[in-house]
């Protein structure tokens, strides 16, 4: 085994004196096992090389975990908040329309049939979940036009009105028209109400798919025919 | 007029050099110091705080009118030293989870033969490297980084000579544990 007394290490870093690294160089160009040592001492020089820079790679890399939780947190709390936004939209615009209550005189005589046709009641108990929204969502009908006479209230009483019109405040899609049958003589005395004149009905419903409260609003259904009718 | 305006001036003149070189020094060396310190077994956020308070204390010695002389040997001794200073309170870091990644890293699986050669060759460079005192590896750190003996003496307080000595007998150990 060759034992030259030189530094090689110190050789290959470049930091021999001139005098030293020239005998170095000449014993290495002629000594086999020396150069077979310095490949290996440069082969060892690398690998501890490659070693940091993987170690400081891979602290890097594990550095980036503990940020992302709560980027994760951001990102759904800013979720939550927008769909929570969504949510309070539709609520504001409804607070915006005044509740209409009816008149005292009018109350007692709320003695209305509702009749809600069955795919409107099956539909209601799937709308109810969405409760805050739906629990305040108002559908206009207009009651059919009553008839003062006494020789037609009779058929009036019978004949179911028809939901003429119906305004859906929720920006979800309308229900179905719910048709709404009311006995004229059960709500105005012979008499009272003008031919020609008719009512929009105002009617809350409750979560539990009950009426809440039924308000009528007069209008004047010979406009509103000539509209329809072409 | 002129001889009023050079007091002024060359203190300017000596700030805009000084904060101009320590940018340049800052682009130049915040990496290897990073690698230095967490190769020390600092973690990534520990190391980021001592470099950060090194370019300070750069800042500040510069500012006091301190040497220029070294600048890369002050730094690294300054962020070397804040770092031993940590390590004193916190125990060393590095440990089988973080081994895990510098292992997938390192060993290339192109087939499950060279796979199995790799691995082993891994675990024996990383037991030599534990093997090695904590001068033979701040030493070789150092030298890592492209400081010269001259500098690694400086920084750990060392002779030159013994500094030569030391990186010799570390990469002889290395050597021999790697070729077994």
């Amino acid at each position: 085994m060759c034992d030259f007394p030189g530094k090689p290490i110190a050789w290959m870093d470049h930091e021999l004196p001139e005098s030293e690294a020239a005998d170095l160089e000449r014993h290495v160009a002629a000594c086999a096992e020396c150069r077979e040592r310095l490949a290996a001492y440069e082969c060892a020089s690398n690998a501890f090389n490659a070693y940091c820079e993987a170690t400081f790679a891979a602290e890097k890399r594990r550095k980036l975990p503990r940020w992302l939780p709560a980027a994760g947190v951001a990102a759904g709390i800013a979720a939550a908040a927008a769909i929570a936004a969504l949510l309070m939209l539709p609520r504001q615009h409804v607070a915006q329309v005044p509740p209409r209550v009816p008149p005292a005189d009018e109350a007692p005589r709320m003695a209305a049939r509702i009749e809600p046709p069955p795919a409107a009641e099956a539909a209601r108990p799937a709308h109810s979940a969405a409760a805050p929204i739906m629990r305040s969502q108002r559908q206009y009908a207009s009651a059919g036009p009553a008839r003062s006479h006494d020789s037609q209230r009779a058929t009036a009483a019978e004949a179911p009105a028809q939901a003429s019109q119906v305004r859906n405040i929720s920006p979800f899609p309308a229900e179905p028209p719910i048709r709404i049958a009311i006995p004229a003589d059960a709500m105005f005395p012979p008499g009272a109400v003008p031919p020609g004149m008719s009512f929009t009905a105002e009617l809350t419903i409750s979560a539990d798919g009950s009426a809440e409260r039924l308000g009528l609003r007069p209008r004047l259904a010979g406009f509103e025919r000539r509209a329809n009718q072409p | 007029m002129s001889g009023e305006s050079v007091p002024l001036a060359l203190p300017l003149a000596r700030l805009a050099t000084d904060t101009c070189e320590a940018t340049t020094l800052y682009r130049e060396l915040r990496k290897p110091l990073l690698r230095y310190l967490v190769c020390l077994g600092l973690t990534a956020d520990e190391a980021q705080d001592v470099v950060q308070d090194t370019f300070v204390g750069l800042h500040q010695h510069l500012a006091g009118g301190g040497s220029q002389e070294n600048i890369r040997s002050w730094l690294f001794r300054v962020a070397h030293n804040a770092a031993c200073d940590r390590q004193n309170s916190y125990q060393r870091r590095h440990s089988a989870p973080l081994d895990a990644q510098v292992e997938a890293s390192m060993v290339d699986e192109a087939t499950p033969e060279q796979a199995v050669l790799e691995k082993e060759k891994f675990h024996r460079l990383r037991t030599a490297v534990r093997l090695l005192t904590d001068p033979e590896r701040e030493c070789l750190l150092l030298r890592a980084g492209g400081l010269r003996y001259r500098e690694i003496a400086e920084i750990l307080g060392m002779a030159t000579s013994t500094v030569g000595d030391t990186v010799e007998r570390a990469i002889k150990k290395l050597t021999e544990k790697c070729n077994v």
